[in-house]
């Protein structure tokens, strides 16, 4: 009996400490919240001038992903420092935590725990976040971040929106409509095979039979993923995909979606992916080992890849170490449909719900798209220690440590480029966004509450069975029933229709 | 609670019992004050790290959010276990693929970490021992990722060196990766490689402190080296090895998703046999975002453990009382 | 007849651990030799026993310019292992004795107290939140190895280790009025040497490999360990490789993804291997005492 009555008011005692715990925490969180509304009231006041001589002092912590280069904890301590003080009078800490605590990991206790910070985030993080009530509604504040709203586009916000509330601020603004949608070849294969171009999936696959003549050591295409640059071949379509589950037809203006994987325009893509696979374009072990596949381009033995813009000139690099005469070319294997856009923004900043000063955060994001003087001190450093520019605004960097990630401030309005990429390289990648359209889902952020469970196990359903299908390597006449069956029994029409709902509902009021 | 009804305690004394245990109690408790002393660091590191922490349990039955904290989050009941039950026939796969591989592991982990063990008892030369001995223990510190890519490099399809092997003596190609029972042999065989020196380290440092004597008297007595391993090498090794499956049962249900991935980097050919609960919570729950199932199903590993502890301890119990877990 | 059998068995004997042992090696030579190729011959002709294309490039990037810091996570390492150890031994031993004293009414309970957190665990969150809030051990030394220093496994195969000691010892020490205090510190610990040294190796090795406490605990560089910053590292490279970062602006470095992987287990296995055999030759003194005394 003594036994069980210690362990009793063991657990009492545990309990009891811990609620204690969870009431302080939120105590130390109220206040904050009190901070922030009473930071409103002077919002406007302070917006338009960001000189920070009327704020009053604040402390900021800025989370980054990666591996923090000397350089940079020099200048966070000095240069970065100073500029953020002087412009909105707060004292900026950068903390650096490993990308494997990205979108979760220690990133969600931070939040869960009450502190006070802000770092970037993506659609998805975000919302299953904010329904968790850790990130705070920035909608009052975006008026301080009136020079970036200049620089990053429109849409880039509505990406961040859910019910009309802004949660976090887009940073960037770069071209990258079309993303996988056209087939990034190696050109110097391509001429040693004879040709000059590829317009057609015949066309490619021709540049493959003669390649791997020449080359039978080389493999086809270094991914298992290639719905977006066949969609030329597969239907008539401008197909865009929400998710795994779900694509949308962007040349019909209606809010009708498609649940892929029931589509017959999965069965013709499949069926193509099963003959690439048959055919050694795509690996035998490309089931098995993806990461070899990334290794395979990486060190030139593939012959092409899913393209972006920004691809032929940053992919070019990794390859010429081992191909110094590797040259990268996009193409699309169809015409007539225009690019898709999802924003052109990189990531977005939120604000962790416990700051104290959110205002004073957006008040910082700003500064990082502010002007070109804050933009070159971010993410190059200072002229004449870290790199310095030549007449025609090339960049040479005489020191390679990372700031602030580049890829995470690249702006089409600021940002310089090395001068090794070709100047042709830079007018298609400068010009590769016109006439591209802004997908009519960008902005809508699905509410997986009513369907969690459902969605849960149709994960599970696709990374077994979906998965290997869409990739060639199952037969889908062979494979295909039984894979409909646990989608079904996973719930994928209930799926499909809260989805449709939701999305049918949100696109009446974009109307 | 398990201990109370310890067996042979007569029937008419319960009575008196209370009292007589209270009055008892307090004296023990001056007699052992310096055992209460002695387990107090210890105390407090399992209530501050383990048990406080344990309040979180909450969680599993709860939608924690933010703004209301551990204690004021709404009730969920037992809806972050919905996902997993309502698919019964994924999760009783993924329960029998993780008793299974659990299973195999323990029964070949013990068996070649005994006999190494033992075997290493009967060597004489010191520097062979010593240099073995560390090499064994190497495989330990590779981490799964490492030795899947060495696998790959020995299974692979076109360039494995295996179905080069295979060629070379005129047999046809393996297609190892899709071949979901070979690959239990495979992790089975892997497990073994990386953790038999390891185990066969805590049974060699048991033999290394039994008495010299017993084994010169068996000799003397003209004892085969066969006899000295069966009558009392592996008698004086039985407790450890109860010891140790006892605390490898608690975690029957366990299983190590860095295994899986790193070996057999979740291709979904193999699944049906290597889709144990941590790597199905993975694929459905953790890629959803949905943590608060994964800690459900984790709540459930523990339990179901825990069941089969209590069992198991009891059996040991029956066979000697001393090697009782508690 | 009965030496010649005894003869074929040694030899058996010997044969069956040294090709165990040289299937155990096979792993190591391969990520010693990857950690010297090069990244693109590694990439496309696998791993070999002998370098492809002979290199140091995979060291120097990462060295680069975190030389200094690498070595001082080292001494950092070195520091929490040594400490660690110490602590998590005294308090390790001490809650063993408690349990395998025989005849002492709460043991199973103190058992079972132990057990019972082998299996259940509350999650991370509020283990992260009592640590740095309450317990204040967010960039703390102390915050490197106290949550760590009760592993249950290992003090039940420490009471494993006490339990073995003939208890007459025990007894005889009793009647001439020894306390626990005295049993446990000049009998026990002595005479559960073979014990004592195997836990503390699992512990030293235990310290040294974690790299999660400081990944929860630390955000001061100072207090980086060597796992840390090597898991810190990978983590890195492998986002840089995975090709979601866009470089347009600046000189683009490809980091080398297999033999980083490789090199980094050379950086962090290869200590352990070159002092294991000390390690070692303290474990098996400390047998041959305890043994002689037993």
């Amino acid at each position: 009996m003594i036994k069980k009555k210690g362990w009793l008011s063991l657990l009492l005692a545990t309990v009891f400490l811990v609620s204690g715990c969870s009431q302080g925490n939120n105590e130390s969180a109220t206040p904050g919240n009190t901070d922030s509304n009473s930071g409103t009231g002077t919002a406007p006041a302070t917006a338009g001038g960001s000189e920070g001589t009327a704020l009053a002092p604040a402390k900021l912590k800025i989370v980054l992903y990666g591996d923090e280069s000397n350089r940079m904890k020099e200048l966070a301590k000095t240069e970065f420092y100073d500029v953020v003080k002087k412009e909105i009078n707060a004292e900026v800490e950068f903390q650096f935590l490993p990308w494997t605590e990205y979108g979760g990991g220690k990133t969600d206790l931070m939040l869960s725990t009450g502190e006070d910070f802000a770092t970037y985030t993506d659609a998805n993080y975000m919302v299953k976040s904010v329904a968790k009530g850790l990130y705070t509604d920035l909608t009052p504040y975006i008026p301080a971040a009136a020079d970036l709203s200049a620089t990053v586009d429109e849409a880039s916000f509505r990406a961040f929106q859910l019910d009309g509330k802004q949660y976090a601020v887009p940073v960037g603004n770069k071209p990258n409509s079309a993303e996988f949608y056209s087939v990034l070849v190696r050109q110097d294969l391509l001429e040693e095979a004879g040709m000059t171009q590829v317009t057609s999936l015949a066309e490619l696959e021709q540049f493959y039979d003669k390649a791997h003549a020449l080359h039978p050591e080389l493999i086809g295409y270094a991914n298992t993923d290639a719905r977006r640059m066949l969609q030329y071949d597969f239907t008539d379509k401008n197909l865009y995909w929400q998710n795994d589950f779900i694509a949308l037809d962007e040349s019909a203006k209606d809010d009708q979606i498609i649940s892929w994987f029931e589509s017959p325009e999965f069965k013709t893509y499949a069926g193509l992916m099963h003959g690439w696979y048959k055919k050694g374009i795509i690996p035998k072990y490309a089931a098995t080992n993806v990461p070899q596949l990334q290794s395979d381009w990486n060190s030139g033995k593939a012959m092409f890849w899913a393209g972006t813009a920004a691809r032929p000139f940053e992919g070019a690099a990794t390859i010429s170490q081992a191909v110094p005469e590797a040259k990268l070319v996009n193409y699309f294997l169809g015409t007539g449909r225009p690019k898709i856009s999802r924003g052109t923004y990189s990531t977005a900043f939120f604000v962790s719900a416990a700051a104290k000063d959110p205002e004073r955060y957006v008040m910082f994001f700003n500064l990082l798209q502010k002007n070109q003087e804050l933009y070159d001190l971010f993410a190059y450093g200072i002229e004449g220690t870290d790199y310095t520019l030549d007449a025609n605004g090339r960049l040479t960097k005489i020191n390679t440590d990372s700031l602030i990630p580049d890829w995470l401030l690249m702006n089409k309005n600021f940002m310089r480029f090395d001068n090794t990429v070709p100047d042709d390289f830079i007018a298609d990648y400068k010009a590769w966004d016109d006439g591209a359209i802004i997908s009519k889902g960008a902005g809508f952020n699905f509410d997986n509450t009513p369907v969690k469970n459902e969605e849960t196990k149709l994960n599970g359903v696709f990374t077994e069975y979906l998965a290997p299908i869409g990739s060639g390597f199952s037969d889908y006449d062979s494979a295909y029933p039984k894979a409909l069956e646990r989608l079904k029994a996973a719930g994928i029409d209930k799926y499909i229709a809260e989805y449709q709902k939701q999305f049918s509902a949100w696109y009446a009021k974009q109307q | 609670m398990t201990q109370e009804a310890t067996p042979g305690t007569p029937g008419q004394l319960v009575p008196a019992k209370r009292t007589v245990s209270a009055r008892r109690f307090r004296k023990s408790l001056r007699k052992d004050s310096s055992l209460y002393l002695l387990a107090l660091p210890g105390i407090i590191i399992l209530i501050l790290f383990a048990y406080l922490p344990m309040s979180g349990l909450i969680l599993v039955f709860k939608n924690y959010n933010f703004n209301d904290g551990i204690f004021g989050s709404p009730w969920a009941g037992f809806a972050n276990f919905e996902f997993f039950f309502s698919s019964m026939e994924d999760a009783l796969r993924a329960t029998r693929n993780t008793v299974m591989l659990n299973a195999l592991y323990m029964l070949t982990g013990t068996f070649f970490s005994v006999a190494i063990a033992i075997i290493l008892n009967e060597l004489r030369s010191k520097w062979f021992i010593k240099i073995t001995q560390s090499v064994m223990f190497f495989p330990y510190f590779i981490s799964w990722i490492i030795i899947g890519a060495i696998l790959f490099s020995l299974l692979d399809y076109d360039k494995g060196i295996l179905n080069q092997l295979l060629q070379s003596l005129g047999l046809a190609q393996m297609d190892w990766y899709s071949s979901p029972w070979l690959f239990v042999v495979i992790l089975v065989l892997a497990n073994i490689w990386k953790s038999a020196g390891y185990g066969a380290i805590i049974y060699y440092a048991v033999l290394q402190g039994v008495d010299t004597s017993y084994y010169e008297a068996a000799r003397i007595d003209g004892a085969s080296r066969w006899q000295i391993i069966t009558k009392i090498t592996i008698p004086m090794l039985i407790p450890s090895i109860i010891l140790m499956t006892l605390l490898g049962i608690g975690g029957m249900l366990k299983g190590d998703l860095s295994m899986i991935m790193g070996v057999t980097f979740l291709n979904p050919l193999l699944l049906p046999t290597t889709d144990i609960i941590d790597v199905y919570v993975y694929r459905t729950a953790i890629r959803s975002g949905e943590f608060g199932f994964a800690s459900a199903i984790t709540l459930y590993q523990s339990v179901f453990g825990f069941i089969l502890v209590l069992v198991a301890n009891k059996l040991a119990g029956w066979y000697d009382k001393d090697s009782k877990l508690f | 007849m009965q030496t010649t059998e005894n003869k074929g068995l040694v030899i058996f004997f010997y044969v069956c651990i040294a090709v165990f042992s040289v299937i155990c090696l096979v792993p190591f030579v391969l990520a010693v030799s990857g950690s010297l190729s090069t990244e693109s011959r590694i990439a496309a002709e696998g791993y070999s026993f002998w370098p492809r294309g002979f290199t140091f490039e995979t060291y120097q990037f990462l060295f680069g310019s975190k030389a200094e810091q690498i070595l001082r996570a080292y001494a950092m390492s070195l520091f929490v292992t040594v400490l660690g150890t110490l602590t998590a031994v005294l308090v390790t031993t001490a809650y063993a004795y408690v349990i395998s004293v025989k005849g002492f009414r709460l043991k199973n309970f103190f058992a079972f107290f132990a057990y019972f957190t082998m299996l259940f665990s509350g999650g991370t969150l509020p283990w992260y939140l009592l640590s740095t809030k309450y317990y204040h051990l967010g960039d703390t030394l102390l915050g490197l190895f106290i949550p760590y220093v009760l592993s249950v496994f290992l003090m039940f195969l420490m009471a494993n280790y006490f339990r073995s000691i003939p208890h007459e010892i025990v007894e005889s020490a009793q009647i001439d009025g020894a306390g626990h205090l005295r049993i446990f510190f000049s009998i026990m610990i002595p005479l559960g040497r073979v014990g004592l040294v195997t836990i503390s190796l699992f512990y030293a090795l235990q310290f040294w490999n974690d790299f999660y406490l400081p990944l929860m605990l630390v955000t001061d560089q100072e207090l980086y360990t060597i796992q840390y910053l090597m898991y810190n590292m990978m983590a890195n490279i492998q986002f840089l490789a995975s090709g979601n970062a866009a470089q347009v602006g600046g000189a683009i470095i490809a980091p080398p993804l297999e033999t980083a992987k490789m090199a980094m287990t050379c950086l962090t296995v290869l200590p352990i291997a070159i002092l294991y055999p000390f390690l070692q030759g303290f474990f098996v003194k400390g047998i041959i005492v305890g043994s002689v005394k037993g």
